[in-house]
């Protein structure tokens, strides 16, 4: 497997190519262990928190997995339960209330009237695993997340077919194109981005309101037909990556500039195009601000709105709301790993020399 | 369509006309949809506008007011201080990342999967989340610290902390302009890496020659955004400083009192909507000199194979 | 003479006639309810909110309710962004009086509405039906209250041997020097030792005495005593008072409380607090005494706690007075609303005898009707056993009026600015109450002189 080249045709050199290789991959492969740690666990606990109730997410934040302590009942009431250390005998007993200092009172639960007082810390909870599936069930039919879904495909999948198509165009317009104050256009486009929501909010609505598009997905579908300034960015940078040669050829072959825009430059932007088509996805996907203002009435509602509900002024329904965030994370995750084909196919092999 | 005889313009007309026909699906949108917002705000930021009467006009006064306002500096600081430290941070890890991940190593496609899955959560999720994590008592942050032996701050709870928390919460999702970067690096042709094996070159000196001249459209794409969204955060702020219960907007005693909060808080909160507008329209101009300039820049360092010469 | 077509024709023109009014007069006008500012945007409380339209729709003709009820997120967003877009709802609520004061030129005057009905509102808490009528301004008819008043874990106070607070409400002895006394003893470090010993770690502290922390920093201090109760300002809101002699003390005991005597946790201990229990001050078992509200009580997860609560009078302030601030709901008409009259209808339903207990169960809150008081009574011995239940109704009467949440000019900025200023404190930035009042009241001032120079 040892190719020869200039660099390594002296026996003295000590590392082979395929040995290079090698230790690349596995350096590479090390470091990126070591950051999905970093990645995993805070994941770990967002489905960890999924699965408890309220009081678990509290009493024990840092254990990722949902348990609960065991409670038994004493005179009547349910008191938690420890694994207690007496006279170098262990056993389980019930906390039935606080002293000063850290200090606890423990019973045995069959012979309650002997109460020991025992240093709180030093006695170990007895816990059991306890997952609240229910959460799931919960979180997704407390509200009508199946209407929710629908809409949510509908403004995703709608608009990211006008997204593509008007944002191709007008990126290919400004890539592959001489006119007067072209440049000054694209400045235009990229400064619509510039300006914060919060403050076209009101006129926005406003517009909407008079043509009676409040409380339909229609605000959220149309102006993507139009293109955006992110899209059609990065859609452009792209395009002007691609050599020139093949547009020649293709000039010359009589094709008119929309041909040249299917024929030549598409095929060899599939990465991009899967790019945005991915961001789109997301956007769409979790974008809740301007529905939430857009939408009125519940079943018009978005995945992301309803999400929000969760979040009360006196009820922060946290686990409710992972739960709810990691179903909502499924379809972007799944149609980004499959997606990874198409981008993989992007290499490109151009015909010519740089 | 148009009627006149195209066949006697010249090359350049008709380019033009091509470039103008392609482009204006989003001319379109822009007087429609866009135009209208942005002057009516432009056009509010000059008056006094508490969004139930009428908008009356007052000139400068917004401006004037804001250059005296402690705390429009104060959260010019804070934005600042997160654009310094979020954005080389995240514009070098994601690059980073995306080379590793573009290698050929084995479950390559679950790595990168891994990788992108932070930053497809909903903002307001990854925010809630984050506010167990830094819990100073029980968040599992000070707890790996503990490991080490280090006593962990008070997070978001501390107002020298609460500003690199977010920091840290932000490049938790830098899968984003990983991809892109990943998406330019497979655009790059293999023959140039080649042939520069061929002639001899290392492993850094391909990198430096043939991958960051290749991806500099793509840094360049995600330098200007970035700095577009990072001078317009506001989500995360806004949720964390109210979940942490000091009542506060960018509490902590406003270290995270981000310049698009103090926005939303005057023109939302305190009914100050041409406050508000004067506001954004500042940072419209701020962000926009600082795009121009680095667009002026880029002939010196962004290199594209497919780039028209004489454009105009 | 009178042909056949004559006849057809008055037929038709009688008919039509009598078509159209009966459409016009069948139509009924839709008040629509907003509710997102305050509570009601909880899964739980939705299906009862569709009950009671449902309740009001089957009994009337004239008009049928519908509730908005948007995520609070948001809803303060979607209403401003309604009201601009002269799209606004007819009835909003439940407001806190935060929200009111926030929102002030937004709403409806109801006292034309009580003249030309001549509406008896003599069941009304008296004092309820001033928290929200300002001058020029009655935004409302009282819907529920909140009074406070101190929530305190027995089994602490047993284990410290410690007095309880005292239940009678004329037990003078009972004063902020008593509180700070009785919290210090219930502070402990992690051996055992309470605050006002030699021997006490303050790095180390498990539990505290006293903790006011969800209160906003008026609310904290407007039980001190100042005339102007929990307004900032003087009557006719021209001179800011932020630092009166009454607040400045009050604010300089709290700040003692969290850096000097240690009992009442600082921001770490709030995170402990936090993170203890379900996450509210109390139910951790971390505090010995917390003042809260009515409200409080659906938050405690009063069934899984593993101590005995019980509640006591708020503390007499240095003056001699007493004040327990109260937190008041009630729904408003916007100005911009087009069916006026028609909201105003179903506010008297909301708040009628017959429905006000249903409501306020929704909401959690006091009835303000005193004729329904013993219903309510008796709804909450069952929900929450083994109270004190006159403290609740007995805190009613010291209500603070100027409200901690009322209105003054330019009331966003200016509960900012106090909230940073106890903020400072809190977080130890500043220890020095005068200070931070002090410069509170400059800017407060300069807020007033701004709005008046506007008017």
């Amino acid at each position: 497997m040892n190719t020869t080249s200039p660099l390594q045709s002296t026996e003295h050199k000590s590392i082979g190519l395929s040995q290079q290789k090698f230790l690349i991959k596995a350096f590479t492969t090390f470091i990126l262990g070591v950051g999905a740690i970093i990645i995993l666990i805070p994941l770990v606990y967002m489905i960890g928190t999924s699965l408890k109730n309220k009081a678990q997410i509290r009493q024990d934040t840092l254990n990722p997995i949902p348990v609960t302590h065991i409670q038994v009942e004493v005179n009547g009431k349910q008191e938690p339960l420890y694994m207690v250390t007496i006279d170098g005998q262990t056993r389980e007993m019930a906390h039935i209330k606080n002293a000063p200092g850290g200090i606890g009172l423990f019973v045995d639960p069959a012979n309650p009237d002997d109460v020991y007082e025992l240093i709180i810390a030093e006695q170990t909870p007895v816990k059991e695993v306890d997952v609240h599936w229910e959460n799931y069930q919960e979180a997704l039919t407390i509200a009508p997340f199946d209407k929710y879904l629908v809409n949510t495909l509908l403004v995703t999948f709608i608009g990211m077919a006008g997204m593509l198509f008007s944002c191709s165009l007008v990126a290919y317009g400004f890539a592959r194109f001489r006119a007067p104050y072209i440049n000054v256009l694209f400045l235009i486009l990229l400064s619509t981005i510039m300006l914060p929501r919060q403050v076209t909010l009101i006129p926005l609505y406003i517009v909407f309101q008079k043509i009676g598009w409040i409380d339909t997905l229609l605000p959220l579908i149309i102006p993507q037909f139009f293109a955006n300034a992110f899209d059609v960015f990065l859609l452009r940078q792209f395009f002007m990556t691609i050599p020139l040669d093949q547009d020649e050829a293709a000039k010359i072959d009589g094709a008119t500039a929309f041909q040249r825009l299917i024929y030549v430059i598409l095929p060899q932007s599939r990465p991009a195009l899967v790019t945005v088509g991915i961001f789109h996805f997301l956007y769409a996907w979790n974008d809740f601000y301007e529905p939430l203002i857009f939408l009125h009435s519940r079943q018009n509602w978005t995945l992301a709105v309803g999400l929000q509900q969760f979040n009360g002024l006196y009820a922060i329904n946290t686990h409710l709301i992972m739960a709810a965030s990691v179903v909502m994370i499924v379809p972007p995750i799944l149609l980004f790993f499959f997606s990874q084909k198409i981008f993989m196919q992007g290499v490109v092999v151009s015909g010519s020399k740089g | 369509m148009l009627r006149f005889d195209i066949k006697n313009w010249s090359m350049e007309k008709r380019e033009s006309a091509a470039a103008y026909m392609f482009i204006s699906p989003w001319i379109i949108g822009f007087l429609f949809l866009t135009l209208m917002p942005m002057a009516t705000s432009l056009y509010l930021s000059f008056t006094d506008y508490n969004i139930l009467d009428a908008p009356v006009w007052v000139g400068f006064k917004n401006f004037e007011d804001l250059f005296q306002d402690p705390q429009f500096w104060g959260s010019l600081k804070v934005t600042f201080s997160f654009a310094v430290m979020s954005l080389p941070a995240s514009l070098i890890l994601g690059l980073s990342l995306a080379v590793l991940l573009n290698q050929d190593i084995p479950f390559v496609k679950l790595w990168r999967t891994l990788y992108f899955l932070p930053s497809v959560l909903s903002g307001v999720a990854v925010t809630l989340l984050w506010v167990l994590l830094f819990n100073p008592q029980v968040g599992a942050i000070n707890a790996v610290l503990a490991i080490f032996g280090i006593k962990g701050p008070g997070w978001l709870h501390d107002p020298n902390w609460a500003l690199p928390s977010l920091v840290i919460m932000s490049l938790w999702g830098v899968g984003q302009t990983m991809i892109i970067y990943l998406a330019g690096l497979q655009g790059i042709p293999t023959d140039l890496y080649d042939a520069a094996k061929v002639d001899g070159a290392g492993m850094w000196r391909r990198f430096r020659s043939i991958t960051i001249p290749m991806m500099s459209p793509v840094i360049f794409y995600n330098l200007v955004l970035g700095i577009i969204s990072t001078f317009q955060y506001f989500t995360q702020a806004f949720v964390a400083s109210q979940s942490v219960g000091s009542q506060e907007v960018g509490g902590p005693v406003r270290s995270t009192l981000f310049y698009n909060l103090y926005l939303y808080q005057s023109g939302f909160r305190f009914f100050e909507m041409g406050y508000a507008s004067a506001m954004a329209w500042i940072l419209f101009i701020f962000v926009l000199i600082l795009t121009i300039l680095i667009f002026k820049s880029s002939p010196m360092w962004v290199h594209y194979e497919g780039e028209l010469r004489g454009r105009s | 003479m009178f042909k056949k077509k004559h006849v057809l024709l008055v037929i038709l023109i009688i008919a039509t006639l009598a078509v159209s009014s009966l459409t016009f007069a069948q139509e009924p006008v839709t008040v629509t309810i907003f509710v997102g500012l305050g509570t009601g945007t909880s899964p739980e409380q939705i299906p009862p909110q569709e009950a009671l339209q449902e309740r009001f729709n089957s009994t009337h003709d004239d008009i049928q309710i519908e509730f908005l009820i948007v995520p609070n997120e948001s809803a303060h967003d979607q209403l401003t962004t309604m009201i601009a877009g002269d799209n606004a709802p007819d009835l909003v609520g439940p407001n806190g009086v935060s929200t009111i004061a926030k929102f002030l030129d937004n709403w409806a005057d109801i006292t034309p509405f009580i003249e030309a009905d001549q509406f008896d509102t003599s069941d009304f808490y008296p004092l309820a039906l001033e928290l929200n009528a300002y001058p020029d301004l009655n935004t409302g008819l009282p819907l529920g209250l909140f009074p406070s008043y101190i929530y305190y874990n027995v089994d602490l106070f047993d284990a410290s041997g410690v007095d309880y607070p005292p239940s009678d409400f004329d037990d003078t002895s009972w004063t902020y020097d008593a509180v700070r006394e009785r919290a210090m003893l219930l502070t402990l470090d992690s051996n055992g030792n309470n605050a006002s010993s030699p021997d006490f770690n303050a790095d180390d502290i498990v539990q505290w005495g006293y903790d006011d922390s969800w209160a906003s920093t008026r609310e904290l201090l407007a039980p001190w005593g100042f005339e102007g109760v929990g307004r900032p300002t003087n009557e006719d809101y021209t001179v800011a008072m932020a630092n009166n002699e009454a607040w400045v003390q009050g604010l300089q005991w709290y700040s003692d409380g969290i850096h000097v005597d240690h009992f009442i946790p600082g921001v770490d201990g709030q995170a402990a607090m936090a993170s203890a229990g379900i996450g509210t001050p109390l139910d951790g078992g971390l505090v010995g005494m917390f003042h809260s509200h009515t409200w409080y009580l659906t938050e405690l997860g009063f069934d899984g706690l593993l101590f005995e609560v019980q509640i006591a009078p708020v503390p007499f302030n240095p003056a001699g007075g007493r004040v327990a601030p109260i937190h008041a709901d009630n729904f408003t008409i916007p100005e911009n609303s087009k069916h006026k009259e028609e909201a105003w209808e179903v506010m008297k339903w909301l708040t009628a005898p017959e429905q006000i207990v249903d409501v306020c169960l929704i909401y959690g809150c006091i009835p303000s009707r005193q004729s329904v008081s013993d219903e309510f009574r008796a709804a909450l011995e069952e929900n929450f056993p083994g109270l004190d239940y006159d403290v609740i109704f007995e805190s009613i009467n010291y209500l603070d009026a100027p409200n901690h949440e009322s209105w003054v000019p330019q009331w966003g900025r200016a509960e900012d600015t106090i909230n940073f200023a106890g903020n400072l404190i809190v977080t130890g930035e500043n220890t020095d109450a005068q200070a931070v009042l002090d410069e509170a009241n400059e800017t407060i001032q300069g807020l007033l002189d701004e709005y008046w120079a506007n008017q």
